[in-house]
């Protein structure tokens, strides 16, 4: 113990030196060098052959020379033979950074004789970055109390919470719910050494767990269900990536399986699979590519290419490391130890990578639908027309080299000449290779269902020409017709990389494609035979349905160039693509190299730090390292490394649990302490940094809005399945507007309300829901005047305040059973006698039961937990 | 607004009043007040603008059927543009189109405006007319995103977002950033008004063109005593919470956001009661014409948040019946005409009333689109027919600025002889917004918010103040 005193002590002394050298490069990086850049390196830099006065100033030494010699005489234009810039003197706020610098000692980040251009890393140093250096827990019999205690010395603790509260606190915690007056009785009537663990073994036993810490998970991805820009275009089945990480949650699966999962589920050699062992789940992980918004009509592709996959690494590196890789896009990381080249190598990686949809049916389960759906003959016979000049045949199905088959519908192929799903109720899609689009009109021969009157969303059976990975334009038959011919004129298309889908999702329709024919000429070729198309009788009954998934696969590995200052415009030296060096990540041959990637994340100490300092962040309202997602040199220090370090020790050691982990911090003192801080140290730790009592938080939106549905009853615990289409009020407008859901979203949870990009539920943004374009880890809790007008005058809010004044009255007798019931469900204590009285009071003036519930909705209690 | 309606809002003083007796906690309330919102912070420099007025003209009015006349086009109608020319989002013509408009010099400035705008035109004098704008986007949504944000994508703080922050509110009642719309949201939807990462209540307010313009500003409760008892039940609740959790400011906040709830249901009801605007100011706004009528109702409202110390207004352009904004692909001739006609008029009276008040030294206005659109006609498939339009075009297009420490009867760079690129003196939309809070007295190098493991501006890493315009 006196040992590790010592050790404390240490690092508390090597933290504040840190700290002070960091505050002088980010003050020199902030402030002195961006003039320097502007004003000083045209004629003082590597940039020109003699620099002029033989002063340069990006290196150290002609830096350090010049702060000690006439620079400040130079830009005060004190010196009459020398006043720098020679353009016009710089502001005087300007010229006041560069005397304070000159003042905190000149600090600055130019390496010893090197130009600013080749500025390289010193990997060694940068290894001694907290962040980085191998997970160092302390040595012996520890506990989270006792790090805690051991920083905490003399410093009085907060006394321990109420059961009441406790249980209040823990049950928001870990399912976004109050308790149940039933479930509060039965802790307050568990005298029992392990009553707490029960509580908590039976809350992370609730499937709401997983619905409350999925959402929490659904911050980091930016997960959304549209594309936003102009239309707002659905994102097919996102909801299934929703549905995917709530099991992940309420069964428990390791951490490490999850980061393999979401950045390359799909190359895993033993993909898990569901309970049911119906389909595979590892791919669904990697749906985490493509949530970003979408460019609606891009008219430069490659840079629109290169966008997303800027937010693909920002969302990627944020959520598994803690790093702000994007901030290498354009330069060397100005902090950490991020080179561009890394940037690109990450970057090659996600440009080898596409996403499409898939049918993830197991092998057993994809025979079970075959052997169930009855050989329904069908006849086809393909259709005879007349190429023209300027016409060119992409393809007339006559061999099915270079598509991609998924699922059965397209599976088998007795005939050539046709693709077709003729068994009605099989379901699945046919991808083609790549391609450059060669001509302005593109013609497709086919015959299929159409989609169903007032169906939203994209047709289920339809011929998708994707453009440069997201702009999609379709092809939807019309039954009537026959077979007949769609065209599509190109417009922005040609020469950009292209390819095919032909997607047939509805288990009662089908779709048949006889060419594909891209031409000169905008009608489409004469028909010499029509051919035939002809289903026998009506589809089998009892044909287990197909699983989709918006998957990521690798496509044509290969790498890319840097991008000079960020432009694509402007290419440099091709990088190998993999992973980023300071977590050793190699360089990849073969493949895209994201399992590889994964692999690297893995073994780096940040995985395991980074995610129990955001379980740790979600149970204390703040990280022991406060900036969840920013783990580098701008981010903050944690406050008890070597906590963070023990815990991220016990996660791994368990397993990667994060139930093992809510278990191992939920049942500590700390999580137990009262929000009341003792008076004494409340003065000596303001910001409680210390963790020497439980801070007040208020509830996130979707707990706000929930609460709201479980104590007025009408919580409807219905899960998975498609979004319910969000509330549109006559105040949210725009392009894309959906037909607005029930006011209500039928009593669902607000994880199954669809996130649609640019129609968020006003509630929720009110109570700072994250906007869906990065990650997340810690969002805001501001307050401000529209949340108070929009518990008071809010439609929904007014709904669920009648409810429940109906369910009381119905349910309870005389108002004393009433009140106390409000009180109960709400709050989760009796009331106090003053405030039954009052509460009487004013019903007997106004009567209404209504007004209490909604009085009691709008009570700071509701939605603050303490 | 009938009497009886406004009866159901009780100013802040009628509230003091009655509540004497009655709203328990109100004081309390009140100081809280002071800590949790409104209060002004100093600028980086002495500002020329306390409030800025942004006419933002969704879909992207034509540059050179407006403010930019090119002679050229006319004397070219109908041949091959002989410039390379960039991809654009229909990218179906090059051939030239005239414009169809004529233009004439005004002022003593004599600066040329088309016959679309002959109100405004009567102002130029007063107008810095930039001809040299560039934008980084030629999609709609993207480029509105910028325009607002200085970033393409979603997510990033509003420009007004960032005038609140940098100098917070005057006005108690009314939120500092305030969207006024008849009907139209711009691709991009709420979000080209969002806060982005700055706090919440830096993002703007919608208020629609109807009797209750804001969401949930209407009480739910049809007597006013009724709400009012409710709010005093739950003040004496709340003081109950602050006891029992200990004085934590958060919920200290929560519980004074009550009182300036209130006080906005009355401030807004207050602000669109035009009962005291005479009948000339309603003619000067063209209040008293059907085309008119919308838009002229936003400038007047404009005016009197400007009055009411609120910081950013913003003005969105009103729906017409078979047009999609100003973004016409098709139809230009009648289509900027009808836009043009339904905001020419209550333009020039917003400026002309602001200048006899004497606010129009304060008040920046600013008009323009997210970008311009091309000289080459646009038409279905190669035929020439009648419904031309035009297609985007970021490269070169104009927006005018007025009032607040802005130059008048300035011409401000220019684009080539087409019409189609910037050449001269390129304002670009960073520049714009370095100007602006210039303007305000913000320096955009120093007005950051640390987010992502940086220091974030509204110019990212451009912008340059443009100082010829400035007075």
């Amino acid at each position: 113990m006196k040992a590790m005193s010592v050790r404390l002590a240490a690092l508390v002394v090597f933290t504040v030196c840190g700290s002070t050298a960091a505050l002088g490069n980010e003050f020199f990086e902030k402030k002195i060098r961006p003039v320097l850049a502007e004003q000083c390196y045209a004629c003082h830099s590597a940039k020109i052959k003699t620099p002029m006065g033989d002063l340069r100033l990006d290196t150290a030494q002609g830096l350090a020379s010049a702060a000690q010699g006439k620079l400040m005489a130079a830009i005060g234009y004190t010196d009459l033979k020398l006043r720098m810039p020679p353009q016009g003197k710089l502001a005087p706020e300007v010229i006041a950074d560069f005397q304070k610098w000159i003042e905190m000692g000149a600090p600055h980040t130019l390496g010893e004789n090197k130009t600013e251009a080749s500025k390289t890393i010193d990997w060694e140093e940068a290894r001694q970055f907290w962040a980085f250096q191998p997970l160092n827990p302390p040595q012996g019999d520890h506990s989270i109390d006792s790090l805690l205690a051991a920083r905490r010395q003399n410093l009085a603790t907060a006394p321990p919470a109420g059961k009441r509260e406790w249980i209040r606190r823990v049950t928001f915690d870990l399912t976004g719910l109050p308790p149940t007056p039933a479930e509060i009785d039965v802790f307050l009537n568990d005298d029992s050494a392990g009553a707490r663990q029960k509580v908590v073994q039976r809350l992370l036993g609730s499937p709401h767990y997983g619905e409350r810490w999925a959402r929490h998970w659904l911050d980091l991805v930016r997960f959304s269900e549209t594309n936003g820009h102009e239309f707002d275009n659905d994102k097919l089945d996102a909801w299934r990536y929703r549905d995917y990480i709530i099991r992940a949650f309420n069964q428990d699966i390791g951490y490490d399986q999850l980061v393999l999962e979401h950045i390359a589920g799909d190359l895993l050699p033993q993909k898990r699979k569901s309970l049911d062992a119906a389909y595979f789940e590892s791919p669904l992980g990697t749906s985490m590519y493509w949530f970003g918004e979408v460019l609606n009509s891009a008219t430069d592709s490659v840079k629109s290419r290169a966008d997303t996959v800027d937010n693909q690494i920002d969302v990627l590196s944020k959520t598994f490391l803690g790093l702000t890789v994007a901030c290498a896009r354009c330069h060397d990381h100005k902090f950490d130890p991020i080179p561009t080249k890394d940037y690109y190598a990450l970057a090659g990686t996600m440009h080898s990578t596409y996403v499409r949809e898939a049918v993830l049916d197991t092998p057993g389960h994809a025979a079970a639908i075959r052997a169930a759906a009855a050989q329904v003959p069908a006849h086809i016979k393909e259709g005879k027309w007349r190429l023209r000049e300027g016409d060119v045949l992409f393809t007339d199905f006559s061999d099915f080299t270079g598509w991609d088959i998924s699922g059965a519908a397209f599976g088998r192929q007795p005939y050539f000449g046709v693709a077709a799903s003729w068994d009605k109720p099989l379901v699945g899609s046919l991808t083609s290779a790549r391609f450059k689009m060669p001509k302005l009109w593109v013609h497709v021969r086919l015959h299929g269902t159409q989609q169903p009157k007032g169906q939203p969303g994209l047709a289920p059976v339809r011929v998708t020409l994707v453009a440069d990975d997201h702009k999609s334009q379709h092809f939807l038959p019309n039954k009537s017709e026959g077979w007949h011919w769609r065209t599509i004129r190109m417009t922005k298309e040609i020469g950009r990389s292209c390819y095919f889908e032909i997607v047939d999702r509805d288990p009662d329709g089908f779709l048949a494609v006889d060419a594909i024919i891209f031409s000169d000429h905008q009608e489409p070729p004469d028909v010499a035979e029509p051919g035939e198309f002809r289903l026998s009788s009506a589809p089998p009954n009892g044909v287990p349905s197909s699983y989709w998934g918006m998957v990521a696969g690798d496509e044509s590995p290969h790498n890319v160039r840097l991008h000079v200052r960020g432009s694509h415009t402007n290419l440099g030296e091709e990088v190998p693509r993999g992973s980023l060096q300071i977590i050793g990540g190699a360089r990849v041959e073969t493949g895209s190299g994201r399992l590889e990637l994964a692999r690297s994340i893995l073994k780096s100490p940040l995985a395991a730090r980074v995610m129990v300092n955001r379980i740790w962040k979600h149970h204390f309202g703040t990280g022991l390292a406060a900036s969840t997602d920013n783990f580098g040199q701008t981010g903050a220090r944690p406050s008890h490394p070597e906590l963070l370090d023990w815990l991220a020790r016990q996660f791994i050691d368990s397993g990667w649990s994060i139930k093992a982990m809510h278990r191992l911090i939920l049942s500590s003192d700390a999580y137990a302490m009262s929000s009341r801080p003792h008076p004494d140290s409340l003065g000596k730790d303001p910001n409680n940094k210390l963790v020497h009592y439980m801070p007040v938080r208020r509830l996130e939106a979707e707990a706000i809005r929930d609460s709201m549905l479980a104590v007025s009853g009408t919580l409807n615990t219905t899960m998975f399945g498609p979004g319910v289409t969000p509330h549109i009020s006559k105040y949210q407008d725009g392009r894309g507007k959906p037909v607005s859901g029930p006011l209500d979203a039928n009593g669902r949870r607000s994880i199954y309300i669809q996130v649609r990009r640019n129609f968020l539920t006003p509630m929720f943004l009110a109570f700072d829901y994250p906007l869906p374009v990065s990650t997340i880890g810690a969002r805001g809790s501001s307050t401000v005047p529209s949340q108070a007008l929009l518990m008071l005058n809010n439609e929904f809010v007014a709904a669920a305040a009648e409810t429940w004044a109906d369910k009381l009255t119905r349910e309870q007798t005389g108002p004393d059973a009433r009140i106390q019931s409000m009180y109960l469900t709400a709050f989760g204590r009796p009331p106090e006698d003053w405030e039954r009285a009052e509460l009487k009071t004013y019903l007997a003036k106004n009567g209404s039961w209504s007004d209490l519930c909604h009085v009691l909705f709008n009570s700071a209690e509701f939605i603050y937990v303490r | 607004m009938s009497a009886e309606h406004r009866s159901r809002f009780l100013t802040r003083r009628q509230m003091l009043c009655r509540c004497a007796n009655g709203f328990g906690g109100l004081a309390l309330l009140d100081l809280m007040t002071r800590t949790a919102g409104a209060a002004t912070r100093a600028p980086h420099h002495a500002a020329k603008a306390k409030s800025v007025i942004f006419l933002f003209m969704d879909g992207g009015p034509s540059q050179i059927d407006t403010f930019d006349p090119k002679p050229r086009l006319t004397a070219e109608n109908g041949q091959k543009i002989p410039i390379d020319t960039p991809t654009t989002v229909f990218n179906i013509s090059d051939r030239i189109y005239a414009s169809p408009y004529s233009f004439r010099k005004y002022g003593q400035s004599g600066a040329a405006v088309s016959e679309l705008f002959p109100h405004v035109a009567e102002c130029v004098d007063d107008m810095a007319i930039i001809r040299s704008m560039v934008a980084d986007h030629s999609e709609h949504t993207a480029a509105n995103y910028f325009m607002h944000s200085g970033s393409g994508f979603q997510g990033r703080p509003s420009i007004g977002a960032w005038v609140n922050y940098g100098l917070g509110s005057e006005s108690e009642n009314l939120p500092g950033f305030i969207v006024l719309e008849s009907g139209l949201i711009p691709p991009g939807g709420l979000d080209c008004f969002g806060s982005g990462f700055l706090p919440a209540s830096y993002q703007g307010t919608l208020f629609r063109n109807s009797e209750h313009p804001v969401a949930d500003l209407q009480p739910l409760e049809k007597d006013p005593a009724r709400q009012r008892a409710k709010l005093e039940l739950l003040g004496k609740l709340n003081r109950g919470v602050l006891d029992r959790f200990g004085q934590v400011s958060e919920i200290e906040a929560t519980i004074s956001n009550y009182e300036m709830a209130f006080r906005m249901q009355s401030a807004v009801p207050d602000l669109l009661d035009f009962s005291g605007e005479s009948e000339a100011t309603r003619k000067l706004y063209g209040l008293d014409e059907e085309l008119t009528s919308e838009f002229g109702r936003e400038c007047l409202i404009a005016r009197r948040l400007v009055e009411r110390g609120v910081r950013f207004i913003e003005l969105l352009s009103p729906a017409r019946k078979g047009l999609d904004r100003w973004d016409q692909h098709s139809g230009l001739e009648n289509g900027h005409r009808i836009n043009a006609k339904s905001t020419d008029k209550p333009i020039a009276g917003l400026l002309r009333d602001l200048k006899s008040r004497g606010l129009l030294d304060q008040t920046l206005v600013i008009w323009g689109g997210e970008f311009g659109r091309t000289p080459c006609a646009q038409y279905p498939d190669g035929s020439y027919v009648k419904e031309i339009g035009r297609d985007h075009n970021p490269f070169g297009f104009t927006m005018w600025m007025a009032g607040g420490g802005v130059k008048g009867g300035v011409v401000h760079g220019a684009t080539d002889e087409y019409g189609y690129f910037a050449v001269e003196k390129k304002v670009h939309v960073h520049d714009l917004h370095a100007t602006i809070l210039h303007l305000l007295g913000l320096d955009h190098t120093r007005l950051s918010f640390h987010f992502s493991g940086r220091d974030m501006r509204l110019t990212d890493v451009h912008g340059n103040v443009v100082r010829e315009i400035l007075a």
